[in-house]
């Protein structure tokens, strides 16, 4: 079972050669970007790619004697086409904030206790080099765990790799996306990928479950969005929040939180009950049809509505108008879906939907991304691991996705040594504090650690359960591996190339890796001088000319987003029927549910209501609270409750309170506010705030954590992805 | 300018690209992102979001009470402040209409949206309409009539943000469906223009006081010397 | 006139009158009468420029015309703005340590003591007298009558204010709010300084009988005429402080039976 799963293409970014993309890139002439002139000033335009969020947009930074000046959107750019949200547009307060790291660390006090003295760059790798080497001879290289984010983190996974250890997960997995890739690669044998290729801008009709486009802001993601919108696109917003996007709803259905499966069946059953399924499509592509409609047929909307507690008719209504829109439909897979440990049920319910519908690989539906090439590295061979994988991706979590692994998996076995002692993290641009849910115990398991390196570039939280801390350039200041997005109507490739030297004493993550690996003995597997030679080999099979990359930002490919695009015998999926799988026999071998099925979640204990959580526009996760312009438009949250919870609780808009879940867990004070705009039965607050670190001049000790109150998870059982709303709080005084 | 409340999220990219655009201090804005309170109750409810700016009034209220002349508008019909000539007063803050000026922590003179004026004047749109990921700020000539701005305005419905006593003229628009516009419209309503309390006290008092002084001291110089004149200098001798 | 000083103006004869006619007493150092006529330009310059200044319908003294005229003239309202408070800074730093060095002499000073008797019958009769309604002489005045000690008061008053709030708009200090209260104040203590400056140019310049006081403003003297009959307790001062020195003068010089002095009559007015 296992290996079949893993065979298949969960992610887009997996590479296969294709033959669409022989052809040289279809370039209007790669327009560089010259020096323009500022009065007698010369402005360097420096294209490269932003990093206040993981979506990847192009930017030009506009530099001026050395300093970057502004940071704007490249309009040569294929994805964001020269539009940049707040985040991006703040990019020069990261760069320029006092509170960055500025040197390496090494802990002198108590670890906890956030005592550090600063070391040179050669302390600081000869410490690590003798403290990996020491751990692998003694422990295994295993005993390392790697918890990466973003771009920057390929070169350390390369060097975790070549160290020997395989554990390395990523919160994006987990805590994230993961049972969303799951639950469409079982169905349609490949993943979504990120950016997920929702064809919102062609969609005659979007159906939001639980995604707060709008306050989940992602330039390009929102430009088709608002472009849908203002050429009538019908919009269906699932969420127990009147959102920004339920504000722009024809249909807000404020759902009872945790049973959206109850919605996505009674649909499924008013499309099969009426006929409104694509039945062409169906029929090529699809396999499990009679098994799906024989189970959805006891799944009326006269059954969810008191489930879901929304109207019958307003079920049928929306069913119907996706039966009418169809193939045109937009069901949005949501990106942050680890809600309640039955997400990858959901996400396949999610899957199924858009196959009725019969809009993957269609126009307004899922487009398909287009594979790019890439070149290697002639590289030693990587050791093997004896042992295994810690994180219980593929075994425990048997659907868990290799490739990015189960954070809390990896928590779990440090804590109990199970299966095998984990001795040393090694944190890359992730704050595990508050991107992992049960801090408690991430923090019990950092206690436990011969080892804690964090690279960043903010004193976050975590660094003060760190023995070393290695201060990162910006994106701003480094290059980083270059971004290839293949899941985008015309894929794309892109650089990350510097503006400016790095501040302080930073370093890029390029370096510290490859210095890293000398002292570790392991440079054969940084062949490349330079981090532009390294670019030029990745890219080499696609005849790019490295200059003309760095001078334009990026390029873009001609791609086959449809169907319709791709000969009709290259019209298969990878999965073992190669067709769409409404029935998942994968499922059903491993004794899961082989069709989507509603479990009541938890419901809250009495006197306390659900904790749900988002984002907002102007910040991203935990990492920008302390970026001056973003601090200024939201310096902390607040968190929503229903006038009726706030007259029970005696509780006003604008009082300060603190939230205690039901484990007894209090947050910080946090700002009330009472609004209509949020169901009776939970509560509501932005994600990010109440860090504690005061070296966070701006962003410490503002607002509360929501993820400090996540001390229940609901973990799925076919992926590990940590369940996170099914924690229960009510407000007491702060 | 029209900016489509349809298309806006309230995401604030405007507010920053301005900021970077013209060294705006964190904190401060020439634009601004606001939200309506919700209208209605649950389920049913409304709201919409609004993007705050100068909106360059045909008959500006601002100008009239600034004592330098340092606001004045431009041969494009854009309002702007000179630097150079702008005390900070504020005077001209308490007439805006739409809360669209204020004091610059860093220069200490007002500030305000100009459009972009200098990006217009070298071919570029406005730092906000270009940076906007929802596509929702569109610059134009409202005269062009091939434009969309045009459209917008004549064809589409996009509509002023003001009311029968106060209707400066503005030349931003918003599109949207009705009922959120009169959401906006109520929620953010023109402020009458108001001339604040050193003003007025310029103006009510102290200018008459001033000139009715001087104009007395003068009348009685003058009465002396015609005095002086018809008694003749010898008069005086001693 | 007998050797005895008189405690009140007496009836002169014509030729006494003649003879002080003749003598010049002292009135002004040099550095006033430089100050003064420095003054005097500024405050042309800055109060012309000021009007100009003052753009705003709401606000405006000036005619379009006067504001356009200097507007022109100074290429622009930011060269105007620049010049004006350029030389109103001047004008500060000149006159500052002017007036905090002198200001004791002033407070302490006759300057602003416009309590007496003299004083305020000195302003009625005045007035009267211009008019031609009263024959009544005017009551003694010392070395600055009522109506030019009325005049410092405005200006001891006024000038602190409109520096104060010059500077206040020129800097843009405190707050914004400040500096809204500083352009009226300062539009104000201006507005009353130039109402003064009305019967101060009228009476030094144009007013007949006040003429040896425009020309002490050249000179620093005045004939010892003018000041017996316009400033009498000041002129009786000059004479008890003379006579007193010239008796001691007198004393140490037959005691030492040495040579003359020259002589100078200390009374001085103040600056």
């Amino acid at each position: 079972m296992k290996s079949k799963i893993t065979r298949r293409r969960f992610l887009g970014a997996t590479a296969t050669a294709s033959a669409a993309l022989a052809a040289t890139p279809a370039l209007a002439g790669p327009k560089s970007h010259p020096p323009a002139w500022r009065g007698t000033e010369r402005v360097d335009e420096i294209a490269t790619t932003c990093e206040m969020c993981f979506w990847r947009c192009g930017v030009v930074a506009s530099v001026v004697n050395g300093k970057v000046v502004r940071v704007k959107g490249n309009p040569e750019h294929p994805q964001n086409q020269g539009r940049l949200c707040a985040r991006g547009n703040a990019g020069t307060r990261l760069l320029y904030d006092p509170d960055r790291l500025k040197t390496p660390l090494l802990r002198t006090g108590e670890r906890g206790a956030g005592e550090f003295k600063p070391v040179s760059w050669d302390e600081a790798l000869d410490y690590l080099a003798d403290k990996l080497l020491k751990l692998r001879k003694e422990h295994g290289a295993e005993s390392v765990a790697f918890f990466p984010h973003g771009n920057g983190a390929r070169f350390f996974a390369t060097l975790m790799k070549a160290y020997g250890t395989p554990n390395s997960a990523e919160p994006s997995f987990a805590q994230c996306r993961g049972p969303r890739e799951v639950g469409y690669s079982l169905t349609f044998g490949q993943g979504l990928g990120s950016p997920e290729p929702v064809d919102l801008e062609e969609s005659k009709l979007i159906v939001l479950i639980g995604s707060h486009l709008g306050e989940n802001v992602f330039t390009s993601q929102i430009n088709a969005f608002s472009t849908a919108l203002s050429r009538g696109a019908k919009l269906i917003t699932v969420d127990p929040r009147f959102s920004t996007a339920a504000a722009k709803s024809d249909w807000w259905l404020p759902i009872r939180p945790g049973t959206d499966i109850a919605l996505l069946l009674a649909w499924m059953n008013v499309l099969v009950g009426e006929n409104l399924c694509d039945t062409e499509y169906l029929a090529s592509y699809a396999t499990g049809f009679d098994k799906l409609a024989a189970h959805v047929k006891q799944f009326t909307p006269e059954w969810a509505a008191p489930i879901t507690d929304l109207p019958i008719d307003k079920i049928r209504e929306t069913a119907r108008a996706m039966g009418q829109a169809k193939p045109a439909v937009a069901v949005h897979p949501g990106r942050h879906v680890t809600w309640y440990g039955d997400d990858t049920q959901r996400a396949r319910a999610m899957a199924i939907l858009t196959a009725l519908l019969g809009s993957w690989g269609r126009k307004g539906g899922i487009f398909l991304p287009t594979p790019v090439e890439r070149g290697s590295f002639e590289l030693p061979d990587f050791p093997d691991s004896a042992r295994g994988r810690a994180d219980g991706a593929g075994t425990r979590f048997p659907l868990a996705i290799e490739e990015l692994g189960v954070t809390n998996g990896l928590i779990d076995a440090t804590i109990s040594g199970d299966p095998y002692p984990i001795k040393g993290w090694i944190i890359y641009g992730q704050n595990v504090l508050e991107s992992i849910p049960q801090p408690a115990r991430t923090i019990e398991a950092m206690k436990k650690l011969d080892l804690v390196v964090v690279v960043d570039v903010l004193p976050v939280d975590q660094i003060q359960y760190a023995d070393l801390v290695l201060p990162e350039a910006t994106y701003l200041e480094r290059y980083d591996p270059p971004t290839i997005v293949e899941s985008a109507k015309r894929p794309f490739v892109a650089v990350r190339s510097p503006a400016c030297e790095p501040l302080y004493d930073s370093k890029p993550g390029w370096w510290i890796a490859k210095e890293l690996a000398k002292k570790l003995d392991l440079g054969d597997f940084f062949p490349w001088k330079t981090p532009e030679e390294h670019l030029a080999t990745l890219l080499a099979p696609l005849e790019l000319d490295g200059k003309t990359l760095l001078n334009c930002g990026a390029v873009s490919f001609p791609g086959q987003p449809y169907l319709e695009d791709k000969l009709p015998e290259e019209r298969t999926f990878d999965t073992a029927s190669g067709k769409i799988e409404l029935y998942s026999q994968d499922l059903a071998d491993i004794g899961a549910d082989p069709l989507p099925r509603y479990t009541p979640p938890a419901e809250p204990y009495k006197g306390f209501v659900r904790l749900i959580y988002g984002r907002a526009p102007m910040h991203s996760f935990a990492r920008s609270q302390n970026n001056a312009a973003l601090h200024a438009l939201m310096p902390e949250n607040e968190v929503w409750f229903h006038p009726s919870v706030a007259m029970t609780f005696g509780i006003a808009n604008g009082d300060r309170v603190a939230l205690e879940n039901g484990d007894g867990i209090r947050s910080d004070p946090v700002r009330v506010r009472v609004t209509e705009g949020i169901r009776s039965d939970c509560a509501y607050m932005v994600h990010g705030f109440g860090q504690k670190s005061k070296s966070l001049r701006r962003a410490g000790g503002r607002g509360a954590s929501d993820n400090g109150l996540m001390s229940q998870v609901s973990v799925d059982p076919l992926t590990g992805g940590t369940g996170m709303r099914v924690n229960f709080v009510r407000p007491v005084k702060a | 300018m029209v900016t489509d409340l349809r298309k806006c999220v309230g995401c604030h990219a405007c507010t920053v690209a301005c900021n970077g655009e013209w060294d705006v201090p964190p904190g401060e804005a020439r634009t601004r992102v606001r939200m309506t309170p919700l209208a209605g109750s649950f389920p049913e409810l409304s709201s919409s979001t609004y993007v705050a700016q100068c909106n360059q009034c045909d008959h500006p209220p601002c100008i009239e009470p600034c004592p330098s002349g340092a606001t004045y508008q431009d041969a494009t019909g854009v309002i702007r402040v000179d630097q150079d000539v702008c005390i900070g007063c504020g005077f001209c803050i308490e007439a805006c209409p739409y809360e669209a000026r204020h004091i610059s922590a860093r220069t200490k003179k007002v500030d305000k949206c100009d459009f972009c004026a200098p990006r217009i004047a070298r071919g570029a749109e406005p730092a906000c309409v270009s940076t906007c990921p929802a596509n929702a700020k569109h610059f134009g000539d409202l005269e062009d009539r091939t434009g969309d701005v045009h459209r917008m305005v004549f064809h589409d419905g996009a509509r002023r943000i003001e009311s029968a006593s106060v209707a400066p003229g503005p030349n931003v628009f918003y599109l949207g469906d009705d009922a959120h516009l009169d959401l906006v419209q109520a929620s953010f309503p023109p402020r009458p223009p108001r001339l604040i309390t050193a003003g007025e006290t310029l103006k009510r008092l102290f200018k008459p006081l001033v000139i009715g002084v001087v104009g007395l001291t003068f009348l009685g110089q003058a009465v002396a010397f015609f005095t002086q004149l018809h008694k003749g200098e010898g008069d005086f001798d001693e | 006139m007998s050797n005895a000083i008189p405690l009140a103006p007496l009836p002169l004869s014509r030729a006494e009158a003649e003879a002080m006619l003749q003598r010049q007493v002292k009135k002004h150092h040099v550095a006033v009468i430089l100050v003064h006529w420095f003054n005097a330009i500024t405050w042309i310059l800055e109060v012309s420029t000021g009007i100009a200044l003052i753009s705003s319908p709401l606000f405006r003294v000036a005619p379009d015309w006067y504001v356009a005229m200097f507007t022109g003239l100074f290429g622009g309202r930011a060269n105007l703005l620049q010049f004006h408070i350029a030389l109103g800074l001047t004008w500060m730093f000149v006159l500052l340590p002017y007036g905090i060095f002198g200001f004791r002499n002033y407070v302490s000073g006759e300057m602003l003591k416009v309590t007496d008797k003299d004083d305020i019958r000195w302003l009625i009769v005045r007035t009267l007298k211009i008019l031609g309604k009263s024959d009544e002489p005017l009551p003694p005045q010392g070395s600055y009558n009522a109506g030019q000690k009325a005049f410092s008061m405005v200006v001891w008053f006024m000038v602190p204010v409109v520096m104060i709030t010059g500077v206040i708009m020129a800097f843009q200090l405190i707050s914004p709010a400040v500096v809204g209260w500083a352009v009226s104040f300062h539009f104000l203590a201006v507005g009353m300084v130039v109402a003064g400056l009305v019967v101060h140019v009228y009476m030094g310049a144009i007013f007949p009988e006040e003429r040896p006081a425009f020309f002490s403003m050249i000179t620093g003297t005045v004939n010892e005429l003018y000041a017996y009959n316009h400033h009498f307790k000041w002129w009786r001062e000059v004479k008890v402080a003379q006579a007193a020195w010239d008796k001691t003068h007198e004393t140490a010089e037959e005691a030492a039976a040495s040579e003359t002095q020259e002589q100078e009559p200390p009374g001085e007015a103040p600056a």
